[in-house]
């Protein structure tokens, strides 16, 4: 309940409190934005040593936007079948990674390498001055998957090299 | 959140000089449920003693400086602060500013001469807003941190300038895009006549 109700001061709240940079015409928040607030989905993580996980790490705290998006990929078909994520930022920032972690899941690698900030900040009809979260967003996928492609480069290399399998892999 | 802004308003006056160590994990501070400043190890640079004011430069150091080093495990620096911070604060504020006001005045001149219906400019907290009608609107303000100028574009979407010395001007390191002519360009095209803002 209490969330509701900060859902619906947000709602209230940002057409009179955000910074419109130019006194422009008052903008809340696109209900989807509310929704992913209030019901955000996948927020967590999963073990960023587990050998199947890519974690996305974007973004720094003193611009005020943090994302860490993290993938479970099923090693054989190379299908994301789980993600995760937490964001530090605005009410556009975890929305923009909430709906990254939905679009991810059941996707190839390939497949969610192209989803573009555009599509993103569309389906969540993201003001200008917040186009910046979705880009964010995009840039946390490619992250992730890169860093579950440079693990698995990393653990292949090691089994070609004959290091025991105990050293590198944690279980 | 707040205190840590409270923090760098007191110590706003001060020049960063360190360089050197990561002094804070990104990891943890998602980690960890607050958002007080983490109790990293400080710059080597700071003020003898254990003064507050010690205490407060460095805290000024971790939130503003070594963002390069806190994206972590991001090779390929696709995150939003992927360079090196070496302009100091007054000095990106001098060239930004410039930047910004040159482009306002050159577009008040602009839609002065071309009398296009709903073409707005406005200027205000150091935002420079454009609106083209019912085309949308463009948005230009100043990403202190990163030392960035950030441009919301309802032609090319979002992008991040970072001051190139060598060519004089604001660069987006992913298309090598210069921000005043992407600017000309856009803009000329999406209401008809060329436009000059350099």
């Amino acid at each position: 309940m209490m969330l509701r109700a900060a859902g619906k001061r947000l709602l209230g709240a940002a057409a009179g409190r955000q910074a419109s940079p130019a006194g422009a015409a008052r903008r809340g928040y696109h209900e989807r934005v509310v929704d992913h607030y209030n019901n955000p989905r996948n927020v967590g993580a999963f073990d960023k040593d587990d050998p199947d996980v890519g974690t996305g790490l974007v973004g720094a705290p003193a611009c005020g936007d943090v994302m860490k998006l993290q993938i479970r990929v099923d090693e054989g078909s190379g299908r994301i079948v789980d993600a995760r994520f937490k964001t530090f930022g605005c009410g556009s920032a975890i929305a923009s990674s909430s709906v990254a972690t939905e679009w991810v899941k059941g996707k190839q690698m390939e497949e969610v390498v192209a989803i573009k900030n555009t599509e993103i900040a569309k389906h969540l009809s993201l003001p200008p001055v917040k186009l910046h979260c979705s880009m964010l967003a995009e840039d946390a996928i490619k992250a992730a998957v890169e860093d579950y492609e440079a693990k698995k480069a990393k653990l292949e290399k090691a089994d070609e090299d004959g290091t025991p399998a105990g050293a590198i892999r944690t279980t | 959140m707040a205190s840590r802004k409270l923090l760098l308003g007191l110590t706003a006056g001060r020049r960063l000089r360190s360089r050197t160590h990561q002094l804070f994990s990104v990891a943890n501070l998602l980690e960890a449920s607050t958002s007080h400043s983490p109790a990293a190890a400080v710059a080597s640079t700071q003020p003898s003693g254990g003064s507050p004011a010690a205490l407060l430069f460095s805290l000024r150091t971790i939130s503003s400086t070594r963002q390069a080093t806190q994206s972590a495990g991001d090779a390929s620096g696709r995150s939003a602060v992927d360079h090196k911070l070496i302009m100091p604060e007054d000095e990106f504020h001098k060239l930004a500013d410039e930047t910004i006001h040159d482009l306002l005045e050159k577009l008040e001149e602009y839609g002065d001469s071309i009398q296009m219906d709903g073409f707005d400019i406005d200027y205000g907290n150091q935002v420079l807003t454009l609106r083209l009608g019912d085309l949308g609107t463009y948005v230009v303000n100043k990403q202190t941190p990163n030392r960035q100028i950030w441009l919301s574009s309802l032609v090319s979407g979002p992008s991040r300038f970072n001051w190139d010395a060598a060519t004089n001007g604001w660069i987006y390191k992913r298309t090598r895009a210069n921000l005043v002519q992407l600017l000309e360009e856009e803009i000329g095209e999406l209401c008809g006549t060329p436009v000059e803002l350099s």
